[in-house]
């Protein structure tokens, strides 16, 4: 459980921003801030494939990481990328990827591994318009669902985080490692093609190697992993590797790390992969909001498609609407708590299916005043929201507006 | 107070480096920017949009929905794009042949592309004319911008500083 703070943003960079007063303000694309959150971060290996449009990503890391003593991997494809990645955490070095959705769904085999093994690795998916190969240039939000489910089987959670602008992606990286380290698991950076190629003013702090805000990576030796363990054991101490003696298996394994097929060892991994992120969800909440006091509707955003969200709702606001805005910056584990208000609901996201939107039904009081305006491929406008937002809360129905679907079912 | 332009036209004609230095120009001088960017696949020909926003506190909304300043290096930019702006259009002749002729107050022709052939016996230098041309019709810093233009451009900077002053001196632009 959370408690909401509501009102501003909630996360742990409004800190760090504070703290860091040196630095330089730069025009950038935000591929470039994620770039640099992750090097900030320790990251010291990149190994992927190259695709649009986190195409940027690899280049620059390509450059970036051999002046830091990092290693810049081009693999074959996706899946050995990723596969690549959780050996070098297991190593001993900070690893992140960098991928769209076509690419991300060919990582779950090593998001799977990396997941039981319990790996701290940072995945970036940036979504461009599907299905499968859609639009390049083109941004999409169709990966909320995917990312939850990142591998076959069930018996897990994963983190997801998403940013809105391009400083944001830099905290949010450094962010992403920090939770991965943290809580011993991948962690995806869903963003989308606008927030990849958009190019915004962006503050760097002047000296990385300063910034004590950065988890790091334990290299306690003597320490034991616990694979499986007792239940009571809540995150590993330590990760595989480092001289823990533990071998790496797909299988359900014993504390040795070798393949066992007894239920009391599944039902003791599972219980710690599900809650050792469930019990925490107070140290994962990212979000922001404003105009809840007073709100009768309240957009739903996240991602890029929340700047003209936001926008949306002070327009509404203007024209007399008593709207709020709620925007998700941790995607998974889900904020319910953000939502059970009685009040009617305004999702936003760029799909036609309907898939944030689902969530909120679920976690909302009642059902029918949940309303979906999905748009796909091109961000919503200013004026559709604000519409949008007057229509329900005059009627609690949405306008016709064309492009804009609205049926979930 | 919110500032929006929207430049326009083919790949390869240096539409989004204009941007690039308009938009660092801004942030050197205090102001938060955004710059959406759009284009096809291809490295010449093709479209191209940039959407930049300009504003003293952070941009919420980065879409060019109502643009003070429009950048027309093409006709199918113009066509498509006209109706988003309120303001002054920038457009160069011999690239947009039509124009509208309903606004002729808003309408600034910029001989860009024709000015760079003439000066310096090669088109490239259009843009940095019509970024020069667009700094004076938007009251721009013109110092400013022209240290971000060397901050931004690696190579050929006597041209482009040419290039920029033809186009902040253009009688055209003086409105």
């Amino acid at each position: 459980m959370i408690t909401v703070k509501a009102g501003g943003l909630v996360a742990p960079w409004i800190e760090w921003e504070k703290r860091c007063t040196d630095g330089r303000r730069l025009l950038e694309a935000g591929t470039y801030a994620l770039t640099e959150g992750a090097i900030a971060a320790g990251c010291r290996v990149f190994a992927g494939y190259p695709i649009t449009p986190a195409t940027d990503i690899a280049e620059y890391m390509s450059k970036r990481l051999p002046q830091v003593g990092g290693y810049y991997v081009q693999c074959e494809d996706e899946l050995a990328g990723m596969h690549a990645c959780a050996g070098a955490s297991l190593g001993g070095l900070k690893a992140m990827t960098a991928t769209s959705g076509p690419g991300y769904t060919l990582m779950h085999d090593a998001y799977g591994w990396s997941i039981t093994n319990e790996i701290p690795l940072v995945v970036v998916d940036a979504m461009r318009v599907g299905p499968i190969s859609g639009i390049t240039g083109a941004p999409g939000q169709g990966e909320f669902y995917i990312a939850r489910y990142a591998s076959h089987g069930g018996n897990f959670e994963t983190i997801v985080v998403s940013p809105s602008s391009v400083q944001e992606a830099f905290w949010l990286t450094i962010d992403a490692f920090n939770l991965s380290e943290r809580f011993r698991t991948p962690v995806t950076i869903l963003t989308d093609q606008v927030i990849s190629d958009m190019w915004e003013d962006l503050f760097i702090p002047a000296d990385y190697d300063g910034l004590d805000f950065v988890r790091p990576r334990k290299h306690n030796l003597m320490m034991p992993f616990y694979p499986v363990g007792d239940a009571s054991i809540d995150v590993p101490p330590n990760v595989i590797g480092h001289g823990t003696g533990v071998c790496v298996s797909a299988y359900t394994h014993t504390e040795e790390g070798y393949d066992i097929e007894e239920m009391e060892a599944q039902w003791a991994q599972t219980y710690r992969l599900v809650n050792k992120i469930r019990h925490h969800k107070d140290e994962l909440a990212r979000y922001e909001t404003f105009g809840l006091d007073d709100a009768e509707v309240v957009a739903v955003a996240y991602g890029a498609n929340a700047r003209t969200v936001k926008t949306g709702v002070l327009e509404a606001r203007r024209r007399g609407v008593k709207a709020g805005f709620v925007r998700l910056v941790t995607l998974w584990p889900f904020l319910d708590e953000l939502f059970e208000r009685d009040c009617r609901f305004v999702v936003c996201e760029l799909n036609y299916d309907g898939q944030l939107v689902r969530e909120v039904q679920r976690a909302a009081p009642h059902k029918k005043d949940v309303h979906f305006m999905g748009k796909s491929a091109e961000l919503h406008t200013v004026s559709e929201v604000a519409a949008g937002l007057d229509g329900v809360a005059r009627s609690n129905r949405l306008p016709e507006l064309p492009y804009i679907w609205t049926e979930v079912r | 107070m919110r500032t929006e332009i929207l430049i326009s036209g083919f790949g390869g004609q240096g539409v989004i480096r204009m941007g690039q230095i308009l938009g660092l120009c801004a942030i050197n001088q205090g102001h938060r920017v955004t710059m959406l960017k759009s284009h096809g696949t291809e490295t010449r020909g093709g479209y191209v949009r940039a959407q930049i926003v300009i504003s003293p506190e952070y941009v919420d909304s980065p879409v060019v929905e109502h643009a003070d300043v429009f950048v027309a290096f093409s006709q199918p930019a113009y066509t498509k794009f006209y109706d988003l702006c309120g303001g002054k259009v920038l457009y160069d002749p011999e690239l947009v042949e039509k124009v509208r002729d309903d606004a002729p107050d808003r309408h600034v022709p910029v001989a860009a592309t024709q000015l760079s052939k003439e000066t310096f016996s090669n088109q490239l230098f259009a843009n940095m004319i019509m970024l020069g041309a667009l700094t004076r019709v938007a009251a721009l810093d013109y110092e400013a911008m022209r240290k971000a233009m060397l901050a931004v451009i690696p190579r050929f900077h006597d041209q482009n500083l040419a290039a920029l002053d033809l186009g902040h001196t253009l009688p055209a632009a003086r409105v």
